[in-house]
């Protein structure tokens, strides 16, 4: 899932100021689960931001609210309301919640209150690792299951590096070296003959190298937008 | 309240199954009726079914704002002195056997004037000599 982190307080108190009346949206999805902007953290951020003492005058009115996704325009226009007078919206969603949310309520500001940092995977309570980097070509198939586009610092394809030891990187030594982990997992599944395999040099234009990247599925058109009765 | 719910618009035309992601919508004909059924374990709440439908007779607001689900109804203990409400009797048994004492029902600012009134009760007068 997408994982992000609520920025620092005094970098949300800076963004709002100026706004008298402003919206704390959460996000019911990704950012819920990973317990950084759900409805529990858009309702503790604003008790935070009212209890606040780094308002250079008093803190703005905060209304909040949550919504089971922010990154579908369809879903926010039809279903999420403003109340009156809000100035700005500050968002609890990834990146794609925001700029729908700007979308949709342009010209309102909509303000980030978390950094949208990477997708990860929960292996115990609490704890995500990013496993994904989403580069549009998935290598998984003959890396044993583990991709070393987000797993090896330097996003190797052909091998370790030199600054491989003992299992772990050369950044940190809690690091596991990810080619080291491919070797042993393809050990495991008697395929070690995957890694012999010369392959074409990488075609990084499906990770975004050829710019924004859409997808498209077919047979899915129309929508309340577009399916008016007649 | 059903999560899944639609306006009279609904004809039936299972747009809306066909379109599904999660398989979480299906039907059943039996005899001369249509039944359009639905399974919230399955559902991801994804709107494609309020999408999709040409009718638009999915009221997808109910899967947003819905009531509360009834879980499970346990007995209280409440505060013996005050009568504010602390935790369930399963709770008081789980943590009498774990911790193989009794738990006296007390708040938290009453247990700590009962706690009070018992060392100042205990407490060694004028004349005691420990032996």
């Amino acid at each position: 899932m997408i994982v992000g982190n609520m920025k620092p307080l005094e970098e949300i108190v800076d963004s709002l100021s100026g706004f008298r009346k402003v919206l704390i949206l959460g996000c019911g999805s990704c950012v819920t689960v990973c317990l950084a902007g759900g409805d529990r953290e858009a309702r503790q951020l604003a008790l935070e931001l009212s209890r606040s003492s780094a308002f250079s005058g008093s803190p703005p009115f905060l209304a909040v609210d949550t919504i089971i996704r922010q990154c579908e325009r369809d879903l926010v226009s039809a279903y999420q309301s403003l109340p009156e007078g809000t100035e700005a919206i500050l968002s609890l969603a990834c990146g794609c919640g925001v700029q729908t949310l700007g979308d949709v309520f342009e010209p309102l500001p909509v303000i980030p209150a978390l950094n949208t940092t990477f997708y990860g995977a929960s292996n115990e309570a609490g704890v995500w690792q990013e496993v994904c980097q989403g580069c549009g070509d998935c290598v998984l198939s003959f890396t044993g299951g583990i991709c070393p586009v987000a797993r090896c610092a330097k996003s190797l394809f052909n091998g370790p590096c030199g600054g491989s030891r003992n299992g772990s990187c050369e950044i940190y030594a809690d690091v596991p070296c990810a080619w080291a982990l491919i070797y042993y997992r393809l050990k495991k599944q008697n395929k070690l003959h995957l890694l012999h395999a010369v392959r074409e040099p990488r075609d990084w234009r499906p990770a975004g190298g050829a710019g924004p990247r859409v997808r498209r599925r077919t047979g899915v058109g129309g929508g309340p937008g577009q399916n008016k009765l007649e | 309240m059903p999560f899944f719910q639609v306006n009279d618009r609904c004809n039936g035309c299972l747009a809306c199954v066909q379109n599904c992601p999660a398989s979480a919508l299906d039907y059943e004909d039996q005899n001369n009726r249509r039944t359009l059924r639905h399974n919230m374990s399955l559902c991801a709440r994804c709107g494609q079914c309020w999408r999709v439908c040409p009718q638009q007779a999915i009221e997808f607001r109910h899967f947003l704002k819905s009531a509360w689900d009834e879980v499970v109804t346990l007995d209280l203990l409440r505060c013996d002195v005050c009568g504010e409400p602390l935790y369930t009797v399963p709770f008081k048994q789980t943590v009498t056997e774990r911790r193989k004492g009794e738990v006296e029902p007390f708040c938290p600012k009453h247990r700590r004037e009962v706690d009070a009134l018992v060392r100042a009760h205990f407490r060694p007068g004028p004349g005691f000599e420990e032996r």
